[in-house]
C-alpha cells in the first residue's frame, strides 16, 4: 500500500529492518502481538485437548479450535504485517502469446506427425471409427442404472375394491373419523409408500361442489385427495378447516378442498387428483379406481396414459 | 538476545502459559457439570383452574355474570352465536378452557382475524367461573386429564412429525398459513393447552382427537410437545429453529463477512494515484540483496 | 527472526533433503521462481483464497465425517443416546448421522464445521466471482479462468445440495423429492433421465449410495481438477492489479510470495478456519434430531433449502402456474424456473466475457482492473441481476419471512413478483447514475495527473476514462513490457 519510497525517505520502522533486534517502540508492540497471540493459540490447543479428554462439549470446542487456529492467524498476519519485507517488486509479466517463430516450429513438427498419419487415410478413418464404436458401446451400460420410467409414475396401486389403510396398515371405517379430521391413508398392502398417500377429510357437504362425474365418489362427507402436491410432489399436508383450504408447505400451492381441490394459489397448475370411495360389506373404506390422475407433478407424457 | 525487554517479555509470557492451563482446565471441568434441573412448578400441566370444580351451581351463576358483560355481545346469549362471532353452545369446557388460559379470548377484530396467544384477560377463579358456565351450556369436550406418563416422548415425537409438523414445523416453531393466517409456535403451550387443542381444533386446526389419535397417543404427543421446549440445542445458538433460512443469513452476512474483513485487515488497501516517485526494483526480481 | 535468519540457520539435514529432492527433480529453480513470484496486494484479492480455504476446511472435516457416516438405507433401530429417537426405526444413514452428532466425541462439531464451511465456501465464491466480474478480471487473456471459475460453481452448488441430502432426515428427503419431480419435469428426456439416476422411481432403492459417491468422490474430484487448473492458470497469467504508480499492463507490482505473501495467505487460512470453527461450535446447524426420520408421506412447515439453492426454491414459488399442454404431452411448471432458468444464468455467466467482447469490441489483453464506476454499463448490469437473485433468495423464504413479519404469505407472493420486475431495472438504474456521478467527479481532479484521451506513458491510463469503447491494442510497446517507471 505504500510505495518502498516512502519507507526510505522516512526511515520509518518496517522493510529492511527485518534482519536486526526490534528497536522501536511500535516494533516491540508488534512482537507483544505476535507473542500473546501465540499464547493464545497454544491455550487454545491445550483447552481443546483438556474439553476432548474431559468427555467433550461442542461450545467449547468449537471456540477452542477457533481460539488456536485464530491466535495462530493472528501472529502469522501480525509477523507478516510488521517484520517481512513489504516493499513492493515490479516482475515483468511474460508475454502469453507465443512468438510467430514458436508457433511455426509447432506447426511444422504437428504437420510431419500428421503426415504420417494421413498416408495411411484409410487405417486413420478405420481406428476413428473403432473409437466411436466403442464410444457408443460404453454408453449402454448407463441403462443398467435404472429401469425403464414405465407406468408407476401413471398408476398407484389404488384400484376396485382395495381398501384404504392408516400408518400401520389397519383399515379405516368411515365412521370412526371425527368431523374436520385429517388422516392420511395408503392402499392396502402399501402402507408408508411415497407415491400413494392420500389425504381422507371430513368436509361440509352444503358447501362441497363435486366436479361432473364424480358425485358418487364420497362416502358419507369424506373426500379423499392425492396427498402428492401436483407441483414439485411435497406433501400437502396443512389443512385450514376454517377456510377449507389444503397448502403444501414447499411453494405455497393452495387447494380449495370443497371445488375438486382445484388450485387457488401458488404455482401448482393442475388440482390435487380425487380418490373414487366407497364402502365395501365389513364397513371398511375402499377405492373404487384409481386417482383422476397420475399424482404428483407433472411430466412430458403425463396425459397418455 | 539480551537485551532488558527480551528478558521482560519472555518473563511476561511464562506467567501467561499457566494462565492458558488455567482456562484449559476450567473449561474441561465445565464440560463435565451437569446441567442444573429445573425446579418442579406448581402447576406442570398449566391446569390453572380445577377442572373437578366446574359442576358448582354458584361458580356457574359466577360465570354467568362474566358471560354477559365480557362474551355475550359476540356469542350470543347462551352461546347461540351472534353476528360477531361463532355459537359456542357445545364448545364445551376443553374449547373454554384452551381459549381464556391462552389469553386467545376475549378477542377484538371478528373471526376473521386469528386469535394470538396473549396473556390471559381473566383471573384463574373468573377463568373458573366462565368454563363452568360455557360447559353447562351444551355437550362438548371436558377438560382432558393429561397424565405424560401414559405416553411416550418417542411415540409422540413420530405422530408429532407425521401430523403436526406439516403446520407448526417438526420443531414446534409454528408455520405459516394461507391468507396471513398462521400456525403458532408451540414453546409456550402447557401440557393441558396442547392436549386441548388436538381435541378442539381451535381455529385453522383439523381435530386430531379420539378414536383417530386415543388417550396414549395424544399424551405422547404432549410429552413430545414438553420434550422440544426443554430440549437444549447441542449445537449451540438455535437461530429460530426454523431452518435453512437463517443459517443461510449467517453463513452469508456473519460466516462470510467475518472471512472477508480478515482478508481486509491482511491484503492492502486501494493503491491511490498520489505522486510518488518510484524507484521500481530491476525488472527480475533478487531475492535477500 | 526473519526468515532470511531461518534459512540461514536451517539444519545440515533439512538442507540434505532438498538437495536429495534436488537431485532426482531438479526442482532448484523453479521452486525459486515460484518464491520469487510476485502478487499485488489488495485485499480483494484474498476473496478467492478465503473460498479455496474453505475448501481445504471442507475436505478436511469431511474426510473426518466419511470414517462415521454410512450411506445405507437399511432401515433399523436407533439405539444410540438421543433418547426422543430412541427405539425409531430409520435408515442407517440418518442413525450414523445422529452418533457423529450424540454419540462420537467432537463429532457434533466437525458436523457443524463442516456445514458452515460449505454455506460459507459457496458464500466466498460468490464474492470472488463478483469481485472478478465488477473489476473486469475475466477479460483477455483471462476467460478460460472465468470459465473453470463457473464450472466449480455449478458443480460446488450441486456437491452441496448432494452433501446435505445424504443424512435421509426429512428436510433431506423433501429435497430430494422436489429434486426428483424437477427432473421429470424436463420435456421427452425427464423420466428417463429421473429413473437413471435414482434408480428407480422416487425414493431409488440406490440413491443414498449414489449420492454418497457422488458427494465424497466425483464431485470433489472435478472441483480440485478445475481448481488446479483455475491455480495453475493466475501462476502462468500473473494476477491482476489494481492502477497506480508505476503498474502497467505489462507488469505486476506487489510482494513476493516469499515470505510475505505465503505468510499472509497462511494467515487468511487459519483465520477462515477459525470462524469456521467458531460458527460450528456456536451456532446450530441443520439440526436432524429435529427433523425426524425422512417418511414420504410427511412434511414440515420451513422445509427450506440451504441459502445457495434458495433462489431456485424462491424461483419455483414465484413462476406462476403457467405450463404448456398439447395431444397429451406437457411441459410442467417447475421446467421454467428450476430446469430453465438455471441453464440460462448459468450459460449467460459463462459466457460473459465473449458476450462483453463482442458488444466492445474490445479484444485487447487487460491486466490493470477496473473500477466499477469506469464501467457503469457492466456494473449496472451486474447489480441489476444480483437484486434479481437477491429477490429470487429472498422469495424462497417466503412462508418463515410471513411469519417472521407477521404478514400474509400471499401479499408477500405478490410482492416479491412484483419486486422481480422492478428491482431490477431501478438497481440498474441507480447503480448506472451512480457509477457516471463518481465517475465525473473524479475527472477534475485527475485531468492535471493524466490527460484522459492524450497519449499518457505508454500502457497505462489509457482505456482508463473511455467508456466501453473498441481498444486498439493488442500489440504491446517493448518499452512498456520491460516495466519502464512511469516518470
Amino acid at each position: 500500500m505504500t510505495a518502498s519510497a516512502d519507507r526510505e525517505n522516512s526511515g520509518g520502522p518496517g522493510a529492511g529492518q527485518n534482519d536486526t533486534a526490534p528497536e522501536g517502540r511500535s516494533d516491540r508492540r508488534a512482537e507483544r502481538v505476535v507473542a500473546g497471540a501465540f499464547v493464545a493459540s497454544i491455550a487454545g490447543a491445550i483447552t481443546l485437548a483438556a474439553v476432548y479428554i474431559a468427555g467433550g462439549q461442542p461450545q467449547l470446542e468449537g471456540v477452542a479450535l477457533a481460539l488456536a487456529l485464530g491466535g495462530l492467524g493472528v501472529a502469522v498476519v501480525a509477523w507478516a504485517k510488521s517484520f517481512m519485507p513489504d516493499d513492493e517488486v515490479t516482475e515483468t509479466r511474460p508475454q502469453l502469446p507465443s512468438s510467430d517463430e514458436e508457433v511455426r516450429a509447432f506447426t511444422e513438427s504437428f504437420e510431419a506427425g500428421g503426415q504420417t498419419l494421413a498416408r495411411r487415410g484409410l487405417l486413420a478413418k478405420l481406428g476413428l471409427g473403432a473409437l466411436g464404436a466403442l464410444g457408443l458401446a460404453a454408453v449402454f451400460p448407463i441403462r443398467s442404472l435404472g429401469p425403464n420410467p414405465g407406468e408407476g409414475l401413471k398408476r398407484t396401486p389404488f384400484a376396485p375394491g382395495v381398501r384404504l389403510v392408516d400408518a400401520e396398515g389397519a383399515p379405516i371405517r368411515p365412521r370412526e373419523l371425527p368431523p374436520a379430521s385429517l388422516v392420511t391413508a395408503w392402499p392396502e398392502g402399501h402402507a408408508g409408500d411415497a407415491q400413494s398417500p392420500t389425504l381422507i377429510l371430513q368436509i361440509d357437504l352444503d358447501d362441497f361442489v363435486p366436479l361432473p362425474g364424480r358425485e358418487g365418489w364420497l362416502v358419507g362427507n369424506i373426500v379423499a385427495y392425492s396427498k402428492l402436491c401436483t407441483h414439485t410432489g411435497c406433501p400437502v399436508g396443512l389443512y385450514q378447516t376454517e377456510l377449507d383450504l389444503l397448502l403444501c408447505p414447499c411453494h405455497q400451492s393452495t387447494f380449495d378442498v370443497l371445488h375438486g381441490a382445484e388450485p387457488v394459489f401458488g404455482p401448482a397448475a393442475r388440482p390435487l387428483p380425487q380418490l373414487p370411495l366407497a364402502v365395501d360389506d365389513e364397513g371398511f373404506l375402499i377405492a373404487t379406481g384409481d386417482f383422476s390422475a397420475p399424482v404428483g407433478g407433472g411430466f412430458w407424457d403425463r396425459g397418455r396414459s | 538476545m539480551t537485551d532488558p525487554y527480551r528478558q521482560r517479555l519472555r518473563r511476561r509470557l511464562l506467567w501467561l502459559l499457566p494462565m492458558a492451563l488455567a482456562v484449559a482446565g476450567g473449561a474441561a471441568a465445565w464440560t463435565g457439570v451437569p446441567a442444573i434441573a429445573a425446579e418442579e412448578a406448581p402447576d406442570p400441566l398449566g391446569y390453572v383452574i380445577d377442572p373437578e370444580a366446574l359442576d358448582d351451581a354458584a361458580t356457574i351463576a359466577d360465570g354467568r355474570e362474566l358471560y354477559l358483560t365480557g362474551c355475550v355481545s359476540c356469542h350470543g346469549v347462551e352461546g347461540v352465536g351472534a353476528a360477531g362471532g361463532p355459537p359456542i353452545a357445545d364448545a364445551g369446557a376443553a374449547s373454554a378452557h384452551f381459549y381464556l388460559t391462552t389469553g386467545r379470548m376475549p378477542h377484538a377484530g371478528g373471526p376473521e382475524v386469528q386469535a394470538v396467544r396473549k396473556d390471559p384477560a381473566y383471573s384463574p377463579e373468573e377463568i373458573e367461573a366462565l368454563v363452568a358456565y360455557v360447559a353447562s351450556l351444551g355437550e362438548g369436550p371436558e377438560i382432558p386429564h393429561v397424565d405424560l406418563s401414559e405416553g411416550t416422548v418417542q411415540e409422540g415425537g413420530e405422530l408429532f412429525r407425521g401430523v403436526c409438523a406439516a403446520c407448526h414445523s417438526a420443531s414446534g416453531a409454528g408455520g405459516a398459513l394461507s391468507f396471513g393466517q398462521n400456525a403458532p409456535s408451540l414453546d409456550q403451550a402447557t401440557p393441558v393447552q396442547v392436549y386441548e387443542a388436538m381435541l378442539i381444533g381451535p381455529g385453522q386446526m383439523p381435530v386430531f382427537g379420539p378414536p383417530s389419535y386415543d388417550e396414549e397417543e395424544l399424551n405422547s404427543i404432549v410429552a413430545y410437545v414438553e420434550t422440544l421446549q426443554e430440549l437444549e440445542d447441542p449445537g449451540g445458538f438455535s437461530l429460530g429453529r426454523v431452518g435453512p433460512m437463517p443459517e443461510g443469513f449467517v453463513a452469508v452476512i456473519i460466516g462470510t463477512g467475518a472471512a472477508v474483513l480478515a482478508a481486509f485487515l491482511i491484503g492492502g488497501r486501494v493503491h491511490e494515484e498520489h505522486d510518488v516517485d518510484q524507484d521500481v526494483v530491476s525488472s527480475s526480481p533478487e531475492m535477500g540483496q | 527472526m526473519s526468515a532470511d535468519q531461518a534459512i540461514a540457520k536451517a539444519t545440515p539435514l533439512s538442507r540434505r533433503t532438498a538437495r536429495w529432492l534436488d537431485d532426482r527433480l531438479g526442482a532448484a529453480s523453479f521452486a525459486r521462481k515460484a518464491l520469487d513470484k510476485v502478487f499485488p496486494d489488495h485485499w480483494s484479492f484474498l476473496l478467492g483464497e478465503l473460498a479455496l480455504w474453505s475448501f481445504v476446511v471442507l475436505i478436511a472435516t469431511g474426510v473426518w465425517l466419511t470414517f462415521f457416516f454410512d450411506a445405507s438405507i437399511e432401515e433399523i433401530v436407533y439405539e444410540g443416546s438421543y433418547v426422543p429417537l430412541r427405539g425409531i426405526e430409520m435408515s442407517r444413514a440418518y442413525a450414523s448421522a445422529l452418533d457423529i452428532s450424540f454419540d462420537v466425541r467432537a463429532g457434533l462439531v466437525m458436523r457443524q464445521v463442516h456445514h458452515w464451511a460449505a454455506n460459507v465456501y459457496l458464500a466466498t465464491t460468490v464474492v470472488h466471482l463478483m469481485r472478478i466480474f465488477f473489476t473486469g478480471a475475466f477479460r483477455r487473456p483471462r476467460e478460460l479462468n472465468w470459465l473453470l471459475g463457473v464450472g466449480m460453481l455449478i458443480f460446488s452448488i450441486v456437491n452441496g445440495f448432494v452433501g446435505y441430502s445424504l443424512l435421509d432426515d426429512q428436510l433431506s428427503g423433501t429435497g430430494l423429492r422436489i429434486a426428483y419431480n424437477i427432473a421429470i419435469s424436463i420435456p421427452l428426456a425427464g423420466t428417463w433421465l429421473a429413473s437413471l439416476f435414482f434408480g428407480g422411481e422416487f425414493p431409488g432403492p440406490d440413491l443414498l449410495e449414489r449420492l454418497y459417491v457422488m458427494h465424497i468422490l466425483l464431485l470433489p474430484a472435478v472441483i480440485v481438477a478445475l481448481l488446479g487448473a483455475h491455480l495453475a492458470l493466475v501462476a502462468r497469467q500473473r494476477h491482476t492489479q489494481f492502477r497506480g504508480p508505476g503498474r502497467t499492463e505489462a507488469n505486476v507490482i506487489g510482494e513476493r510470495v516469499w515470505p510475505t505473501f505465503a505468510a499472509k495467505g497462511l494467515g487468511a487460512f487459519l483465520l477462515t478456519s477459525a470462524v469456521l470453527c467458531a460458527l460450528g461450535g456456536l451456532a446450530q446447524i441443520n439440526p436432524i434430531w429435529l427433523y425426524g426420520p425422512y417418511r414420504p408421506a410427511e412434511v414440515s412447515a420451513a422445509s427450506q433449502p440451504d441459502w445457495y439453492m434458495g433462489w431456485l426454491d424462491g424461483a419455483l414459488r414465484l413462476w406462476h402456474d403457467w405450463e404448456f399442454r398439447a395431444f397429451g404431452f406437457e411441459i410442467p411448471t417447475p421446467f421454467f424456473p428450476s430446469v430453465l432458468l438455471p441453464g440460462i444464468t448459468f450459460t449467460l455467466l459463462a459466457l460473459w466475457p465473449f458476450l462483453e467482447t463482442r458488444f466492445t469490441g474490445d479484444r485487447g489483453e487487460h491486466h490493470l482492473l477496473d473500477r466499477p464506476r469506469d464501467r457503469p454499463l457492466r456494473t449496472a448490469f451486474g447489480i441489476s441481476t444480483l437484486a434479481f437473485y437477491t429477490v429470487l433468495f429472498f422469495a424462497g423464504a417466503s412462508d418463515v419471512l410471513a411469519v417472521t413479519f407477521q404478514t400474509s404469505v400471499n401479499a408477500l407472493f405478490r410482492t416479491f413478483q412484483l419486486m422481480l420486475l422492478v428491482l431490477p431495472p431501478v438497481a440498474g438504474f441507480i447503480t448506472f447514475r451512480l457509477c457516471k456521478e463518481l465517475a465525473r467527479r473524479d475527472r477534475p481532479g485527475a485531468s492535471d495527473q493524466a490527460p484522459a484521451v492524450a497519449a499518457p506513458a505508454p500502457g497505462e491510463g489509457a482505456e482508463r476514462r473511455q467508456e466501453i469503447e473498441p481498444e486498439d491494442e493488442p500489440e504491446r510497446d517493448p518499452a512498456s513490457a520491460a516495466g519502464v517507471p512511469r516518470r
